[in-house]
Order: structure tokens, then C-alpha cells, then sequence
């Protein structure tokens, strides 16, 4: 009877405390990557496949990417029918960013043959390239003619792919998912005739997606003032302004491009980054973006200054946000996926709102408006199975399996999967994300170039953490971290 | 001689599997510390560079504001956990019920990951969402650890200490099972008071514990890296960028192996002799006590 006391107590204090904070704690939004809905594999399999990989049958290969929604329906739906059709095994590690970084680059450096695929995203090609960790595609294809998909028509991939190859051309990995961070909005707040009158009120203007820096703080303080009238847990904007490597990327290529400040503020021609010596990392239109990115933590939700880009498609779906700056693959679940999002039906996608002139920089060429991001699959040089992870990366990149993918996780590699009749479908869903996409991506840009990518970024990011927790002004830090860079340039080789 | 050959033998696999886990990896990265080895750089092998990075090190603005940090977290955590950890373990020793239920629940923390910790005290945290800020909310305290650097760093305090102090306390109770009884009831023979009893009796008598579960809690506090990062990232800011995240974000995202390798040589010999101070005062203290 003891015995029997002496269990049933700390039970049912656990279950009491755990009901408790369960029922208190407001509902968080939906988890931030479920699971991607296990479908069949849309196409037939070539029988291709069973014959090109017969020699590797058996073979494990083991290939390592970081955690977002294409990188899961990887994991979940195109990597069993592989295994199936091919006899190669597939150990798919999809981890954290950080963690993903960190493991890939530390096994391609050691040449440690861990990993026979790995995750390039478009930012850290250029860097691995400098340091030759990839096998070259065109030519490994070339020696093995056997083992290249007939149908696999490189052709067919957009210009993203541009961004994995050398000077002669040759690819180094070949894209899986490529999207654009575009400017989401709630449609139901801005569509509300009651809201649109009050904002029009009060601004003189018609409430829409802002075109302008000046618009974009405006809607923002409305609905900021909006939620709290109303004591709904609402607010202006989201902001990736959490102590991560996030809040530099929001700032760098996000809010520093739509503002004309391009390739970080470093001039890629003596690889300086401060104003006197032809760079533009400390220069007044930086300071001013900054500032505005800082300032708008004001009317953002309270967890924006622990947010990465997982926290502000959650705050996003979990309806906290009237507009926000998001990552394209979160689109597609955040508008239409019911058991995560409580915003399904009511968002909006636009072009982000633009200084002056950066539209015209953009079409000309002269710089871009925001960032076109993505990533490929590419072969280390020191995988062990470098013919069968070919198979694989091939297999993902597969023609016929672009529309279902492209509709569960908003990527687009193929110029054939616009019109892929699974996208038209989802399209008004996800408010024109697609059309947009195809009608404007060429407005947005990836990474720059530039080799030293990751220490560059990491002697930068502490100067936009202290200016976002006000430990200086945003002024001071750009002017730090552009005498910093130089510095590190220098350091790094470059700029001498 | 035929013995010490069997004990050398028998010794022998422990020495090794040290040698080679322990101090391979030690000299390694001491001969790294002697080099620039940047893998993004142009030249991106090893360079010899002599004392440069520790020359370096010394004027490095950020390392040593990390360091300040560092000790300021240690500081607060060691000293709450090892007044907590004796008070609970002489809790712990006397006889009331339900004491063997509580001796079990208090030690569960020791059991969870630090990374777990990180991740729950994370969400019980996170601005917006969890519930410590929603509570406090209520009774009218804004809590947002991204935004308050002082609160950030009161909450890795907290965890820190909820985290680690039942070892204290267990360390304290082996220590105080492990005293003889007599030198207790003498001096309550003789009078003394409760005062006078702890303080040169218990005090004295579990010297060598306490020095033991200081300079262990010493030890990890100063490389804290694991909880603290998955609860704060180090921020807001540079508020909990204590010396171990600021080593890590040296060496891997920003992959400078060569400075991240100078950098904990130093630390290391930052802990040597921060621990050889404490024990240098201590004993100082306890001979001039004895004079």
C-alpha cells in the first residue's frame, strides 16, 4: 500500500502540473516542420534506375541536409521508392543549419568520407568551390555516361542552377529547391472594408501590400495599434531578429538589398567594405536600413527578437503578424496546410517593399531586390560512392516528380514545373506565389560570390546583435563592423 | 619488480586509451595554436604563426569581454550552488518523510542533456509563447529574455543552477555520510554552539569535498557552452556570449581553427589558474587559522 502511495503521488503531481501549464500557456503556432504528407510516388519509375544502379546494390550512401520542408519530403517521400527501385540504401540526415554546416564542411576538410551527398546552399558554393571539396558534375557525367539519366534534361533547370557552376561551366550540384523571400500579408486584415476605412482614415491612403519603407512602417503601427484596441494578439511585422546567424541574413539580404545596399556593402573590386575605401557597409543608406529593421522590433511580435526563419513562419501561420518578411518554402504550408497554419486562405504575396530606384538597379542588372534562395546536391570528393549518391542526387531532380514537390513545399529548379498542373492548382492558394515567382524572380538574387562567406558573416553578425539589443546604435555598428571586415579581409587574403 | 611490471600491465590499456583520447588531442590543438589555419581563406592550410595568435588574443576586445562574462556567470552560479548544495545536503541527512522520494526528484536534473535543458528552459522562456513570460506578464514583470540583457542573463543563471546543483548536493551528502560522529558529539558535550559546530567542525571536516565540487563546478562553468546556446543563441546581443559559445562560433561558423585553438589553450590556462588562486587563498586561510 505504500509502495502503491509512493507512485501515485509524484504522478499525479507531474499530471497536475502539466495540465496546468497546458491549459494557461497561449496555444504556440503550429510546429515549424511537420512532417510533409506521405504521397506515392506521382510517376512511374523507369526501369532505367534498377539497371544503372545494379553494380551499387547494397551500397549504403549517406548524405546529410539542413531541416526545412523540401529537405523533408526528401527524407519522406522520395527516398524509400529509391531504395526500392535501386537496392542502394539511403541514410538522409536532415539536422539544423548550424549543425548541417558544421558536419558537411568538417568531413569534406578532413576528407573523411562520411558523407557521399551533401547540401550547398547557393550562399557557401562559391567557398567550396575555392577549396575543391565538390567533384565536378559535367565531367563526372562525362566519364560515366552509364550512369546518367536519360531524361534528366539540365536544359530544363532556371537560371538558378547558374549559380553552381565554375568559370567554364561545369556543375557542381545540381538544385533541389530554389524560392524567393517575398512580402506575405494577411489578405482577410487588409481585404476588411471596417479596416480599410479606419486605415484610410488615418493615413489617407488605401490600405495594399506596401511598395514603400515609409508604407511598410505604417501598416505596421495600424495593426500593431489594431490588435492591442481590439485584444487580439496581433502585430505589424515579423522580424528574424533572434542572437542566430538568421538575423544577419535578414538584414544582409533582405532589407540591405530592397534598400539598394548590395553584395553585403563590400566592393567586389578591391574587397573593402567601408566608405572610405570604395565600399558601402557603413555608408548613410545602410546606417538608414538598419535603423528602419531595428525600429520595426517596435510593432513585431515579442518573440522576434528570438526568432530565426523557423519562428517567423510560425508566428506568421499562428496569425501574430499582419505581413512579414518569409522564406518562399513556408509559403505553400502556411497557406494552405489547416492542421498548422491558422492562417490558411488569407495571405497574400507582393513584391517587398523598395527604396527608390532599386527597381530600375534590378532590372538593369545593377542590383537586385531581395534574395533568391535555394540549394543543390552535390558529390564531395571524398564520398567512397560517388556513383550511386549520382544516381540519388539525379533521382531527386527528376522531371516528373517537380509538380508535387513544387506544390508541397513552394520550391521551383525546372522551368517545366510553372506549368506543372499540380502548381496552377496551388497557385491561387498560396495568393500568386508561383506567378510571381516565375514573372519576377529574375528581380531577386542569391548570395554573392564570395568565397569567404561564413567568417565574413560571423565577424559582421555580432556588430547586428548588439544592434538590435541596443547595446550600440546601428550607426556604430555598421561603422565597426565595416572597419571589422576590412580587417578580416585582409586576414583572409583578400584586399591586401 | 615483478609486481610493479604487473600493475604497469595492467595499467597499461587505461594509459593508452587516455593517451590517445586525452593527450593527442590536447598537443594537437596546442600545435594548432601556433598556426593561422582559416579553411575559407585563400591559403587555407596551416601557416605557422608563432605566439601571434596569443599576442593577439591578449588585445582581442571580444575574447576578453567573453572571459568577463564567463567569470561573472561562474561566479554567480558556483557560489549560489554551492551554498544551495550544502544547505540541501544537511537538509538531505536528517530524517524526515519522504526524504528518500526527495533525495530521488532533486538529482533528475543531472539526469536530462544540458542541450535539453536548453531546449526546455526555451520553451518555458521563449518571449511570446512560453509560460514563465506569460505568468509574469500577469503580475505585471515584462520578461523577455531576446530583449533584457540582465534578464537573459539571470535566466542562464537560474538554469545553470537548477541544472547543477543537485551534483553539489549529492557530492556534499557521499562527504558528510562519509564523517564520524564523534567530534560532533564531543563538542555538544562541551558546549558548543550550532554556530561553532559548523563552523569549525563540519566546515573543516569537509574541506576536501567542497574544494572538490568548487573546482569541478568552476571547471564547467567557465566552459559552459551547450545550454546556454540553445537558450539565448548568446544574446541578446553579446549578453550570454560567455567564453565557450564565443570559441565555438570561432571555430566553427567562422572555421578559424588556428585563433579558436589559442583561444581555449587560454582558457584552460585561465581555469588552471583561477583554481590554483582559490586553493592558494584557502589554504592560506586555513594556515593562518591554525597560527
Amino acid at each position: 500500500m505504500k509502495t502503491y502511495w509512493k507512485l501515485v503521488i509524484p504522478i499525479t503531481l507531474i499530471v497536475l502540473v502539466a495540465t496546468v501549464l497546458g491549459a494557461c500557456v497561449p496555444a504556440p503556432p503550429p510546429a515549424v516542420e511537420p512532417p510533409v504528407e506521405e504521397v506515392a510516388p506521382p510517376a512511374e519509375v523507369p526501369t532505367w534506375w534498377a539497371e544503372a544502379a545494379a553494380p551499387y546494390k547494397g551500397v549504403t550512401i549517406r548524405g546529410i541536409s539542413e531541416s526545412t520542408p523540401p529537405s523533408k519530403y526528401v527524407l519522406e517521400v522520395l527516398v524509400a521508392p529509391f531504395e526500392k527501385e535501386t537496392g542502394i540504401n539511403v541514410e538522409f540526415e536532415v539536422t539544423s543549419w548550424d549543425e548541417m554546416y558544421t558536419k558537411a564542411i568538417r568531413d569534406m576538410e578532413a576528407a573523411t568520407g562520411i558523407y557521399d551527398f551533401v547540401y550547398i546552399e547557393q550562399d557557401i558554393i562559391y567557398a567550396y568551390l575555392a577549396q575543391n571539396f565538390l567533384v565536378d558534375l559535367t565531367a563526372f557525367s562525362e566519364a560515366n555516361p552509364n550512369l546518367l539519366y536519360p531524361e534528366l534534361e539540365m536544359d530544363d533547370f532556371t537560371a538558378f542552377i547558374d549559380n553552381f557552376k565554375d568559370a567554364e561551366g561545369h556543375v557542381y550540384g545540381l538544385p533541389f529547391e530554389a524560392f524567393l523571400k517575398v512580402y506575405l500579408y494577411r489578405t482577410d486584415l487588409f481585404e476588411d472594408p471596417e479596416i480599410k476605412a479606419a486605415f484610410k482614415e488615418q493615413y489617407g491612403w488605401d490600405l495594399r501590400p506596401a511598395t514603400t519603407f515609409e508604407e511598410y512602417r505604417q501598416i505596421a503601427d495600424f495593426f500593431t495599434l489594431w490588435g492591442k484596441e481590439q485584444g487580439v494578439e496581433l502585430w505589424g511585422s515579423t522580424v528574424q531578429a533572434g542572437s542566430h546567424p538568421a538575423a544577419f541574413y535578414e538584414m544582409f539580404e533582405t532589407i540591405f538589398p530592397s534598400f539598394g545596399v548590395y553584395n553585403w556593402g563590400i566592393n567586389m573590386e578591391n574587397w573593402k567594405a567601408t566608405t572610405a575605401n570604395g565600399g558601402a557597409l557603413d555608408s548613410d543608406r545602410a546606417k538608414e536600413a538598419l535603423r528602419y529593421w531595428v525600429e520595426m522590433l517596435e510593432v513585431a511580435p515579442p518573440e522576434a527578437r528570438a526568432s530565426t526563419w523557423d519562428e517567423v513562419a510560425a508566428s506568421f501561420a499562428g496569425g501574430r503578424a499582419a505581413q512579414g518578411w518569409v522564406y518562399g518554402e513556408n509559403a505553400a504550408w502556411i497557406a494552405t496546410d489547416e492542421t498548422r497554419s491558422a492562417v490558411v486562405g488569407k495571405v497574400g504575396v507582393a513584391l517587398p517593399p523598395l527604396y527608390e530606384g532599386v527597381l530600375d538597379d534590378a532590372k538593369a542588372r545593377r542590383g537586385y531586390i531581395g534574395y533568391y534562395d535555394g540549394g543543390a546536391m552535390g558529390i564531395p570528393h571524398s564520398s567512397k560512392n560517388q556513383e550511386a549518391a549520382w544516381l540519388f542526387i539525379q533521382w531527386i531532380s527528376r522531371k516528373e516528380i517537380q509538380g508535387d514537390f513544387a506544390a508541397k513545399t513552394a520550391r521551383i529548379v525546372r522551368t517545366s514545373t510553372f506549368d506543372d498542373p499540380l502548381v496552377k492548382e496551388m497557385d491561387p492558394k498560396v495568393g500568386g506565389y508561383y506567378t510571381l515567382f516565375k514573372e519576377h524572380g529574375d528581380l531577386f538574387k542569391g548570395a554573392p560570390p564570395f568565397p569567404f562567406h561564413a567568417p565574413i558573416r560571423e565577424v559582421i553578425l555580432p556588430y547586428i546583435l548588439k544592434a538590435i539589443a541596443g547595446e550600440m546604435t546601428p550607426e556604430a555598428a555598421l561603422d565597426e563592423a565595416a572597419k571589422a571586415v576590412d580587417a578580416e579581409l585582409v586576414k583572409l587574403g583578400y584586399g591586401q | 619488480m615483478k609486481s610493479s611490471k604487473t600493475a604497469w600491465g595492467l595499467l597499461a590499456p587505461t594509459l593508452i586509451i587516455l593517451g590517445l583520447v586525452g593527450l593527442l588531442p590536447f598537443i594537437y590543438v596546442l600545435y594548432v595554436g601556433f598556426h593561422d589555419w582559416m579553411i575559407f581563406a585563400k591559403v587555407s592550410g596551416l601557416v605557422w604563426a608563432g605566439v601571434d595568435n596569443y599576442r593577439e588574443l591578449v588585445f582581442d576586445e571580444d575574447f576578453l569581454a567573453a572571459l568577463g562574462r564567463g567569470l561573472r556567470f561562474t561566479i554567480w552560479t558556483v557560489s549560489i550552488q554551492m551554498v544551495l548544495g550544502l544547505l540541501l545536503a544537511h537538509l538531505l541527512m536528517k530524517k524526515f518523510k519522504g526524504r528518500g522520494f526527495f533525495r530521488a526528484i532533486h538529482a533528475l536534473p543531472l539526469t536530462v542533456a544540458p542541450l535539453v535543458v536548453g531546449a526546455t528552459w526555451r520553451l518555458l522562456t521563449i518571449p511570446g509563447l512560453g509560460p514563465l513570460p506569460f505568468y509574469l506578464n500577469k503580475i505585471g514583470i515584462d520578461y523577455n529574455i531576446g530583449w533584457s540583457a540582465q534578464q537573459a542573463f539571470f535566466t542562464t543563471v537560474l538554469m545553470h543552477i537548477w541544472h547543477w546543483t543537485p551534483f553539489v548536493t549529492l557530492t556534499f551528502l557521499a562527504g558528510l555520510s562519509a564523517l564520524p560522529k564523534e567530534p560532533f558529539e564531543g563538542a555538544m558535550v562541551d558546549g558548543a554552539n550550532q554556530w561553532q559546530i559548523f563552523r569549525y567542525i563540519f566546515l573543516p571536516m569537509l574541506k576536501p569535498v567542497i574544494l572538490i565540487a568548487l573546482f569541478l563546478r568552476i571547471m564547467d562553468a567557465l566552459r559552459i557552452v551547450d545550454e546556454v546556446w540553445m537558450l539565448t543563441g548568446g544574446g541578446p546581443g553579446t549578453a550570454t556570449r560567455y567564453v565557450g559559445i564565443h570559441i565555438w562560433r570561432v571555430v566553427f561558423p567562422m572555421t578559424n581553427y588556428g585563433y579558436g585553438s589559442a583561444m581555449s589553450v587560454l582558457l584552460l590556462y585561465f581555469i588552471i589558474v583561477v583554481c590554483w588562486l582559490l586553493l592558494t587563498v584557502i589554504t592560506q586561510a586555513k594556515r593562518e587559522a591554525g597560527t
